[in-house]
């Protein structure tokens, strides 16, 4: 069987590409796949921990994968939503756009 | 698992859900064409109801029993932590009366009290997952609410900023749970404290520095604060100031929790020669820097709400330090700061919010909007006074209070003093902080308004609201005991995941600091040992 | 001597990792629609690895609510707001050297942590399996809690969204 480092390795680069596209980004849809394949990485680690952990019966790693998925979901609804309100206003969903705060 | 005794458990969480949707529903099936006042006075009286059964079922509700523990956590400070949500939330409604952000009442008023849901329920939470969820039900209608302002792009802007910083953190958070999860194999308090030990391992301190990064965005701490002066500005007024108060008192309650409580073994010090690596050296350098920046940085603002904002930085940073001191003292002297921080910010931005709708100023208020207002309202400006040197730290004012009794708890907890120098920042810093907060009396009181000075409109209600804030903040500055002795007994958590705290001794040095302040801490020790179940593990400490 | 399973993981990461790669930093495109749809792959490479880990059920719902609710919501708005390419940024090449530099040290951090670490869990149960019966009479008993709270979260969700994203009648 794969040891668990490999994924573990595995899913912390796939936490640093999101990481990354997070954080390089400038279009705010884009930021938020960077979010989602972070949020992707940290379900894969619940998953190798519950599958290699001594008490797998307990199915607690799962169970937060199924719940996580949940959040992401409702997450992503209202973050696409606040992403139209935007556009409302700015006509762009660049970040760099949206810049009137400031101080 | 018994259904009804769950549900007994969790009938204040569920009396306010209901609460919420009763109000949505009255809202869009019977008032849709009431006028618009009518609809949030009536939308805020059904809320006040159900803030007022919950408020009643907290009060009788008994401590939650054993086999809910890893689920949930119900005892006497954690039900007055929710009834000080509860009335938060209510003021919060009651500043939206009146105010023209939305017509949309009813959604705003189930918001708000879904978010209020999400909070009580972190108090309580006992495990990982039950305190991911809350955070998420408590952050998500907060994204929503603080873009309730669909005229203002400032409003949208600001939730967008909010948004994307808190779900960044927010998977920095949960990636951090998964390491800890898999590094100690449960997910409850109790298994991660007696499982996690700072070694050699380099992922026991990533998986730290994740978790931390999720709580530092939670509680505006720098260099996670980016947001928060966005935030304050741009979002509502109602909105901002329940941001500032009810979100800070939750989170930095599961903050303290989950590093006191469930990761005890990783603490590690941050003492100015042999620190150690751990989370405590971790929260002093958030602590440092949100103390030095948000000071700084408050004092080039124009704006009220962003100078709050930043004032809230610095504040952050203070109570960083009652984490830090990881004894069972500092977890009381952070809960009696943060309650009288969020009453304080609570009332500073309800003054804010009436001088807002007074200016009518489409991008928020600037100091200069305060100018001569101790002419045209001398009760106001009276409270104002009174929060704001609140803020400042100012004796006999409840912030005094709540400073003093931190920098003890920090001064006492480390090994031979060895936290005294973080206290001297702080003492520093606050100097610093006196100047801004000056800045914002010196409008009131000397500056000359522009033109007549006419009175300020205000509502009875309002001012009722602030008057009553005001008092509060008075009544708890000359009489701390009363909320400090809550929260010394009772901060059992700690101890419930086998921590061992510190012997006390406090109440030598503070008896010769300030007479009155020995008497919370003497009936703390004392009621601590009048409860059997704790005997062992007090004997253990000493 | 490499087992199947080995080989599916190594397969099914780099594919995992090649397109989460596409998806944030495409060379040749720089459409929101080509990264959406590359998070699409990315996360049915995923649901593979969680076959391999043995988790049947979540890899059902990983496809169904992400690669199909989430992403349709994605594509949706992308296609709603009419998002064309996104601007090519001016000089900032600096920042963006810091921020990648800054990044690949966050990646080496992680990595090296996991490679230090000692063993950290005892081999696999062969038993445990992420089958649908015991996950859902769970659901219903032990995570009754949270489960109603994400059933209040998907309800604030549903306000929120449907609030903000209604034009407003004046």
């Amino acid at each position: 069987m794969t040891p668990l480092h490999y994924y573990l390795i595995f899913a912390a680069l796939l936490f640093s590409v999101g990481l990354a596209g997070a954080l390089m980004r400038r279009n705010a849809i884009l930021v938020l796949i960077g979010i989602e394949l972070m949020l992707n990485a940290a379900n894969l680690n619940f998953i190798a921990f519950w599958r290699y952990s001594p008490t797998a019966n307990e199915l607690v790693g799962l169970m937060f994968v199924l719940f996580s998925i949940g959040i992401a979901a409702a997450e992503a609804a209202v973050g696409l939503a606040i992403i139209i309100s935007i556009y409302r206003h700015h006509r762009s969903t660049q970040l760099q756009h949206v810049d009137r705060l400031k101080g | 698992m018994n259904y009804m005794e769950l549900l007994g458990a969790l009938a204040p969480e569920a009396i306010v859900v209901l609460t919420a949707l009763v109000a949505l529903a009255v809202d869009l099936l019977v008032l849709r064409q009431a006028p618009q006042n009518a609809r949030q006075v009536v939308a805020v009286s059904i809320t006040a109801v159900g803030i007022l059964a919950a408020i009643i079922a907290l009060s009788v509700a008994a401590p939650s029993p054993p086999w809910m523990d890893g689920l949930l956590i119900n005892h006497s400070t954690t039900a007055f932590l929710k009834q000080t949500l509860l009335v938060l939330a209510l003021v919060a409604g009651i500043l939206s009366i009146q105010s023209r952000f939305t017509q949309h009442t009813g959604e705003y008023v189930t918001l708000l009290l879904l978010s209020t849901v999400g909070m009580m329920l972190l108090v309580s939470s006992d495990n990982l997952l039950l305190m991911f969820v809350a955070l998420e039900l408590t952050s998500l209608p907060l994204y929503v609410l603080t873009a309730f302002n669909k005229e203002s792009p400032s409003s949208s802007e600001a939730s967008l900023k909010y948004f994307l910083i808190g779900s960044l953190s927010a998977a920095c958070l949960l990636f951090g749970i998964s390491l800890l999860y898999g590094l100690s194999g449960g997910i409850t308090w109790t298994q991660l404290a007696t499982t996690l030990r700072a070694g050699s391992e380099p992922i026991v301190y990533l998986a730290l520095i994740l978790t931390l990064i999720g709580f530092a965005f939670k509680v505006a701490a720098a260099p996670f604060h980016l947001w928060a002066p966005d935030v304050y500005q741009g979002a509502p007024t109602p909105v901002a100031a329940f941001i500032a108060s009810g979100s800070k008192i939750a989170s930095f309650y599961m903050f303290a929790r989950i590093f006191m409580a469930a990761l005890p073994g990783t603490a590690g010090s941050a003492a100015w020669s042999g620190a150690t690596p751990g989370w405590v050296p971790l929260v002093a350098a958030l602590a440092v820097v949100s103390m030095i920046l948000g000071n700084v940085a408050a004092i080039a603002q124009r704006s009220v709400k962003r100078l709050l904002a930043y004032s809230a930085i610095g504040h952050a940073g203070y109570a960083l330090l009652a984490i830090l001191s990881n004894t069972e003292q500092g977890m009381g002297s952070l809960l009696y700061y943060v309650v009288t921080y969020a009453v304080t910010a609570m009332g500073a931005f309800a003054v804010v919010n009436v001088i807002e709708r007074d200016v009518q100023a489409p991008n928020g208020e600037s100091l200069t909007d305060f100018a001569g207002l101790s002419r045209r309202s001398p009760l106001l400006s009276l409270c104002l006074l009174v929060f704001v040197l609140s803020l400042a730290g100012i004796p006999p004012l409840a912030g005094f209070f709540g400073k003093f009794y931190i920098f003890i708890a920090t001064a006492q907890s480390g090994t031979s003093q060895g936290l005294i120098w973080l206290v001297m920042l702080a003492i520093g810093t606050s100097a610093i902080s006196l100047y801004y907060y000056l800045q914002i009396l010196k409008q009131v009181y000397v500056v000359e308004s522009v033109g007549q000075p006419t009175p300020v409109q205000l509502r009875p209600a309002e001012s009722a609201c602030i008057v009553a804030m005001a008092c509060t903040v008075l009544i708890l500055g000359c009489a701390p005991n009363w909320l400090i002795n809550r929260f010394s007994p009772n901060s059992t958590e700690v101890r419930r995941a086998g921590v061992i705290t510190k012997p006390s001794t406090t109440l030598e040095l503070a008896a010769e600091i300030h007479p009155r302040i020995t008497a919370p801490l003497g009936t703390a020790t004392g009621l601590v040992q009048k409860r059997p179940q704790f005997e062992t593990t007090t004997a253990n400490a000493q | 001597m490499p087992t199947l399973p080995d080989l599916l993981f190594y397969a099914l990461a780099g594919f995992t990792l090649l397109f989460g790669f596409l998806c944030v930093a495409n060379p040749f495109s720089r459409n929101p629609v080509t990264s959406a749809m590359f998070l699409v792959l990315t996360i049915i490479s995923m649901a593979g690895l969680f076959v391999l880990l043995q988790a049947f059920f979540l890899a059902a719902v990983q496809v169904l609510v992400y690669a199909g609710a989430v992403m349709v919501l994605f594509l949706f708005v992308i296609m709603l707001l009419d998002i064309k390419e996104e601007e090519r940024r001016r000089l900032n090449k600096a920042a963006l050297g810091i921020g990648g530099v800054a990044v690949l040290a966050i990646a080496g951090l992680l990595v090296r942590a996991l490679v230090q670490a000692t063993p950290l869990a005892s081999a696999a149960g062969q038993r445990a399996e992420g089958s649908t019966k015991p996950l859902g009479r769970l659901l219903f008993t032990e995570y009754l809690l949270p489960f109603e709270i994400l059933s209040v979260l998907l309800l604030v969700a549903m306000v929120g969204v449907i609030l903000l994203s209604k034009k407003e009648m004046k």
